[in-house]
């Protein structure tokens, strides 16, 4: 199948001509020339971005929340009206005829010669036999707890809070400082940004999973301008990073180095402020 | 003159009811049903204003329905560079009314983000018997049945930018026990609906082989 692709543009000359086409608008809007300092005007024109694609992996909900009381007792009321208009089964059927075959057996004036003539080929095993089989192979069973709270604590494990999406977050040094984002890796000439996405989690140790990309369109971008000592060293105006979207698949992995799983709600406590605001509006929260 | 001419059956008798905005509908539905004007305002035969409001016999004439046509497969689409095909998306599970609401949730969710669903349909039932080894013996005994049922809702077209979005919410919603699958619609998906007719293949068999 031929997939959408992102149809990326050699960065350069895209980049260039966008500079370029924002300062004669600037240039038109009224401001002398002799005013602006001709070294703005080169850097303006000059400097390309340098393009990142980051992969948002999430891990989603493994079971579903907990009935609030009102949920709880509506579908208790439910079940009930449910269980009083139904019809019994086959089985149910079965039960009652075989408690009252053996009512009548223990009755005095049972005389077992007329009436077993009728049932000569009833089955060795009574209905009640198999009900209590079932109820021991059911008490072998064990059911696994829905809440472990020193699991949730630990935010390296990927089996937290199972009621609720995580989004898994590395730490990763940028500039200067290592920073908690997303995982993110630079683009490469000649591959799209979704084969970007998905080389950051390859290539990354401790990032390998199973994961499906549910698109070929980012999700979302952001995009800063890198200080001016930066820009003028390494010639790159700023950055701009594409997000796309994953979901966890198969088996939950094994904690890794450097990496956690984060509620929507913990974001805050590790992302820089304007990073989560571009972030968050497509993270999902329902 | 006017005067002077008795009472004929097109004056009107009927009373109107208290409420005259319910007479007003009244004579609207008779009017829209039978084509003709008001009945409370009978035109005689012989009056040269008969038939007056009549506009049924100027529309042009429809074929008379034929009974059901045999099941025609939609077009499937191929993909574009900013759209996905024909895709098929696939709900199974082992609880009728779990599956059924949430093929009915996907089917609405496309609706409102106005992707166009082709069709919504349902695959045979398929029976699974769980056979468990007796205790002492060798003869298995049926344990349990199993049905799956699978829902599929088929969509002409997914623009590619809105997919990640649609199936980001499509997944969070997943309720428990119920599988999704979502791949690209092909032919044979629709021809899977079909029962299979082993005599016609034979038949074909053996003319192919005359052949």
């Amino acid at each position: 199948m031929a997939a959408p692709r992102l149809r990326m543009a050699a960065g350069r000359c895209f980049y260039q001509v966008f500079r370029l086409s924002r300062s004669a608008g600037g240039a038109a809007a009224g401001r002398t020339g002799i005013r602006r300092f001709s070294g703005a005007a080169a850097q303006h024109a000059a400097g390309p971005w340098r393009l990142l694609g980051a992969a948002c992996v999430q891990r989603l909900a493994v079971i579903s929340e907990e009935q609030r009381p009102m949920e709880a007792r509506f579908s208790e009321l439910m079940h009930q009206m449910e269980l009083e208009r139904s019809l019994m089964s086959d089985h149910e059927l079965r039960l009652l005829d075989d408690k009252k075959k053996l009512k009548r057996r223990q009755a005095v004036d049972y005389d077992s010669e007329e009436e077993e003539d009728e049932d000569r080929d009833q089955d060795i095993i009574l209905t009640q036999d198999l009900e209590d089989a079932w109820e021991q192979r059911r008490k072998l069973f064990h059911t696994q707890p829905r809440v472990q709270g020193d699991v949730d604590v630990r935010v390296e494990r990927s089996d937290r809070w199972l009621t609720e999406p995580l989004v898994l977050l590395t730490q990763q040094e940028v500039g200067a400082d290592r920073l908690w984002l997303l995982p993110q890796t630079p683009w490469e000439a000649g591959e799209t940004l979704k084969t970007t996405a998905q080389r950051a989690l390859s290539s990354t140790p401790g990032l390998e999973m199973q994961t499906v990309f549910l698109g070929s369109a980012p999700c979302g971008l952001y995009k800063y301008r890198l200080p001016r000592a930066v820009r003028g060293s390494e010639g790159v105006t700023g950055v701009k990073v594409f997000f796309f979207k994953a979901v966890l698949r198969g088996a939950l992995p094994p904690p890794g180095p450097s990496s956690i799983w984060a509620r929507k709600s913990e974001l805050k406590d590790y992302l820089k402020p304007s990073y989560l605001d571009k972030i968050r509006p497509f993270l999902l929260d329902l | 003159m006017v005067s002077s001419r008795r009472r004929t059956s097109t004056t009107v008798r009927c009373i109107a009811p208290a409420d005259s905005r319910r007479w007003k509908y009244r004579v609207w539905d008779n009017f829209v049903l039978h084509g003709v004007a008001p009945t409370n305002e009978r035109q005689y035969r012989s009056m040269p204003t008969h038939g007056i409001g009549r506009w049924k016999y100027l529309l042009p004439k429809e074929a008379p329905r034929k009974k059901r046509d045999r099941l025609q497969m939609k077009q499937i689409r191929a993909a574009t560079d900013t759209e996905y095909g024909s895709l098929s998306v696939k709900v199974s599970g082992y609880d009728m009314t779990v599956v059924e609401h949430y093929s009915q949730y996907i089917h609405n969710l496309c609706n409102r983000l106005r992707i166009r669903v082709a069709e919504s349909y349902a695959l045979p039932t398929k029976t699974t018997a769980v056979m468990l080894m007796q205790e002492q013996g060798t003869k298995m005994y049926v344990d349990a049945l199993l049905k799956t049922h699978e829902r599929i809702v088929q969509i002409s077209s997914m623009n590619a930018t809105l997919c990640p979005t649609c199936m980001d919410v499509v997944l969070q919603n997943q309720p428990e026990g119920v599988e999704l699958t979502v791949k690209e619609h092909a032919e044979r998906d629709f021809l899977e609906r079909f029962k299979a007719r082993p005599q016609l293949e034979g038949l074909m068999a053996q003319v192919n082989q005359r052949d």
